[in-house]
């Protein structure tokens, strides 16, 4: 079905959730997100509790009803009393603030004059205190994308949540490893035009983020609430998006199903993201009486002169760029190298290689090997490039062996330049001349593969086709 | 300028211009002072922003008293057990009042149904203020408030009585009112909670449902204390008034016995397991209050100590020294560094001459005596009182401040010497120690 969605009064808002590469939000806890072995456990229950202005929560109210046993398993490296609720939280991690700000900025935000620490009630267990602790740290920024302006509303600091490892009907359990890693949650206003949008603003938004170079990588480190509505449909919040590029889907679905519903009365409310892009409800929309104040932690000032000495960091685009230029390599391929300190020592080091060949050798070949020998690519470290980088630099091995070597190096096998000794291209053609003429009914692809049979890694596979193109006839 | 601070008035919802141009909208709350406002955003946010920075002030709508909440109305029924919940203070039943920015208590029967609905099944509730206060604040004279409301309960024919309290000096007035109500028939529990009740986490409602529970299904009938057993939130233990220490300044099981064991187990679902004997007293009631003006104070002995640290105590009426190991001071003169030791000797000499000074010692675990150490053996000379007991320094203070406003001087010795209130254990048993 293809949808107008300007027509629609499509609404939509993003809401981006980082987390920073410091010690935990409110103790100094490092933040180890998968910590093994747990040897501390108790178990809780959670009541809820009425906020500032003396109405329970929604949302809170919905997950009470359900009056489960909460189970905590820890582990003593990555928690503390902190975490289990046994102790007032520490002052804010400043390093952790002071990213919030550098991301504040980069978004051409305004950082808030005094910063005051909220609870945000939260009673599924996921935080054993029973509200997730988050300050509102700037406001009034933008980004600018290829569809015009997006308004980012607000930028906040706020801590990670407990992870959940099993829930049956009566109780929850949880791991405590994640719990208190700072987080910084960015939202964006309801001007996101069409799902596309939504996935640049996403993209955009995130990449904003690892400028600063101190957000966690991989896996689970960020993810993405995506707010919609359509004209006659209440705001409803999805969450648990698995990749950016899942994004345009779920949002075409879900509106098509904000369009079937029209006609029934809907509250807002937050759905889930299905692996098979379809969404399920999960809760009611959680509202402002779930914040009140977090009195353990005084409010902190933001003098002019500490938002002074904030470093913005240079974009992760623009670093690329420079890097594109300075190097002559790919857009694709420069993005994919800003901060990789790797490169810079190697291409410093080997003046004879093409860069884009360095480039190409430490980002691209341990994915081929891991994809096509399934290998552990984890194997290869730094001194394997250099030295296999180097025998190339010295002109002892073709280009073409330094895959194989690599494959050698992740397999645990002693590195054998020998092996890959560079042959000499007189012996080569006559070889070639010897091996066509003995094999006249043989294709020259069935050629160069018994070529290669006995010279893989040691000549050049595309001077051995020209040499083969020489003498077949 | 003037406009501008007129129009921040608290529950004001307002819009805000600052000077570089951006606006808010919130409501204004009470943090609010001359030189910064604090409002409350839409999103639920707290921010604070400087007056110096802002331009303009425009009220949306002008602050509106607060509809009352909807509470649980308390109907009584007969065939359920009367408690009294007593209020002193602590986080229990406290809540910040966002209009004023204070502490208060939410006490009325209904408020503390609503929060705490099962109670409505287990007994009726009445319930008074008696203060709102931080524990360590307390003097004699709170206590003596307390025995008073306590007295007007148990005439009005109560089941039992439940103080909410603050947890720092909750173990002190345990024992005060241990030794003030002599001849107790009725129960009465103390319950504290480490973390507030404001949130959906806090120990308070096991702690007071733990203790509604005991009061109504036991045959208890003295002084103790109700708090959490672990971390968990499965079981609270029944303290013994005298022999209970808060250990940790955080942890919801801060509160454990000392050379001593727990009264009993109760656990959430209200059944409950005796773990030591309950003493049963057939007596009448007398109440014996504090002399507020009584002067009693503790000592720790320590390295490097100095006379004048004792002799600081002359004006006293009371003095407890928490002394190291078996019950020590720095006594002895062993060279020319420790002649400091000697006028230590003088000075407590001199003291307990004239004011009862009892041993206590800071291991708090186990049991003092002089008898062992010549330290110990000067201070048995001087007749240093305390040799052979196990009372905590806690317990030996409000005790000695109790005897000191209701016995003769001359007797106050003797009686701290005796087991009164469970304070001194007979036999020293390895059973619990940390």
């Amino acid at each position: 079905m293809q949808l107008d969605y300007k027509k629609l009064g499509f609404k939509s808002g993003l809401e981006i959730h980082q987390q920073l590469e410091t010690h935990k939000l409110f103790c100094n806890c490092p933040s180890i997100v998968h910590d093994k072995n747990p040897d501390i456990k108790f178990e809780r229950k959670l009541r809820t509790s009425a906020g500032e202005s003396g109405k329970i929560d929604q949302a809170a109210k919905y997950e009470s009803k359900k009056q489960k046993t909460f189970f905590y398993e820890a582990c003593s490296t990555s928690s503390c009393l902190v975490e289990y609720d046994e102790e007032p939280p520490r002052q804010v991690n400043k390093e952790a603030l002071e990213i919030a700000l550098q991301a504040a900025l980069l978004l051409n935000a305004k950082p808030v004059d005094e910063v005051r620490v909220m609870r945000k009630t939260v009673i599924d267990g996921s935080n054993v205190s029973g509200f997730q602790r988050t300050m509102l740290i700037a406001t009034g920024g933008y980004i600018e994308t290829s569809k015009g302006k997006v308004t980012v509303d607000s930028i906040c600091l706020e801590e990670e949540s407990a992870r959940k490892i099993e829930a049956k009907d009566n109780y929850v359990k949880f791991r405590l490893d994640r719990l208190g890693v700072p987080l910084i949650e960015v939202a964006t206003d309801a001007s996101i035009k069409d799902p596309e949008h939504c996935q640049e603003v996403a993209s955009i938004l995130g990449m904003i983020l690892r400028s600063t170079n101190k957000v966690k990588r991989g896996i689970g480190t960020i993810r993405q609430d995506v707010n919609v509505s359509i004209k006659g449909h209440p705001r409803v919040e999805i969450k648990g998006f698995q990749d950016l590029k899942s994004i345009p889907k779920i949002i075409e679905f879900e509106v098509e199903r904000e369009i079937k519903e029209l006609k029934n009365k809907v509250e807002p409310h937050v759905r889930k993201a299905n692996p098979d892009l379809t969404t399920s409800f999960l809760r009611p929309m959680p509202g402002a009486a779930r914040m009140y104040p977090e009195t353990d932690v005084q409010p902190i000032l933001l003098t002019k002169e500490f938002i002074k000495q904030i470093k913005i960091p240079e974009l992760i685009t623009e670093k690329a760029i420079k890097l594109e230029k300075k190097y002559k390599i790919s857009s694709s391929l420069a993005q994919e190298l800003v901060n990789n300190e790797l490169f810079v020592i190697l291409t410093k080091q080997f003046k004879k290689l093409q860069p884009t060949f360095i480039a190409k050798t430490i980002l691209e070949m341990p994915k081929e090997i891991s994809k096509r020998f399934n290998l552990p690519k984890e194997n290869l470290k730094p001194y394997h490039f250099e030295s296999v980088l180097e025998a190339l630099n010295e002109n002892k091995i073709n280009e073409s062996a330094v895959l194989q070597i690599l494959a050698d190096a992740a397999n645990n096998k002693k590195i054998d330049f020998k092996k890959y000794k560079k042959v000499d291209s007189s012996k080569i053609e006559l070889e070639v001349k010897k091996l066509v003429e003995s094999n006249k009914n043989v294709s020259p692809n069935g050629l160069m593969g018994l070529i290669m049979k006995n010279y893989r890694g040691k000549v050049d596979g595309k001077k051995a086709m020209e040499l083969i193109k020489k003498y077949h006839k | 300028m003037l406009t501008l601070k007129a129009n921040l008035i608290v529950n004001n919802k307002v819009k805000l211009t600052t000077k570089d141009s951006k606006a808010f909208e919130g409501v204004v709350l009470p943090d609010t002072n001359s030189k910064k406002v604090v409002l409350k955003l839409d999103s639920g946010y707290n921010i604070g922003l400087l007056i110096s920075n802002i331009k303009e002030v425009k009220i949306i709508s002008k602050s509106k008293k607060q509809t009352s909440k909807k509470e649980t109305t308390s109907k009584f029924n007969k065939k359920l057990p009367t408690i009294s919940i007593l209020h002193t203070g602590g986080t229990i039943a406290s809540e910040v009042d966002y209009e004023t920015g204070a502490v208060i208590a939410k006490f009325t029967p209904e408020e503390l149904l609503s929060k705490f609905p099962e109670l409505k099944t287990l007994c009726n509730i009445n319930s008074s203020l008696i203060g709102n206060m931080f524990s360590e604040d307390m003097r004699f004279s709170h206590y003596n408030k307390l025995i008073t409301a306590i007295q007007k309960e148990i005439k009005k024919g109560t089941d039992g009585i439940i103080i909410t309290h603050g947890t720092d000096t909750l173990a002190y007035t345990s024992a005060a009112l241990a030794f003030a109500l002599e001849g107790l028939n009725t129960p009465i529990l103390l319950v504290g909670a480490q973390r507030s009740s404001d949130r959906g986490s806090s120990d308070a409602f096991l702690n007071l449902l733990g203790a509604c529970q005991y009061i109504a299904n036991s045959n208890f009938s003295e002084v103790g204390i109700c708090m959490h057993e672990s971390s968990d939130d499965k079981s609270c233990l029944i303290l013994s008034p005298t022999k209970t220490k808060k250990f940790h300044s955080s942890r919801r099981d801060a509160f454990q016995s000392v050379n001593g064991e727990p009264i009993a187990r109760v656990f959430s679902d209200g059944k409950y397991e005796n773990i030591s004997k309950i003493h049963k007293t057939e007596s009448k009631l007398i109440i014996r209050p504090f002399k507020e003006n009584i002067k009693v104070g503790i000592l720790k002995a320590h390295p490097n100590m100095f006379a004048k640290e004792i002799t600081n105590y002359s004006a006293f009426n009371g003095l407890i020294i928490e002394g190291t190991g078996l019950g020590h001071l720095p006594v002895n003169e062993t060279d020319k560094e420790t002649k400091e030791n000697s006028k230590i000797l003088k000075a407590i000499k001199s003291l307990s001459k004239s004011i009862p000074v009892f041993m206590t010692t800071q291991t708090t675990f186990g049991r003092v005596n002089l008898n062992v150490y010549s330290s110990g053996r000067k201070l048995k000379e001087l007749e240093i009182n305390g040799d052979y007991n196990d009372m905590l320094s806690e317990t030996a203070f409000i005790k000695m401040s109790w005897l000191l406003s209701n016995y003769p001087k001359s007797k106050v010795n003797e009686l701290m010497n005796q087991n009164l209130r469970g304070e001194i254990s007979k036999r020293s048993s390895k059973k619990k120690f940390l």
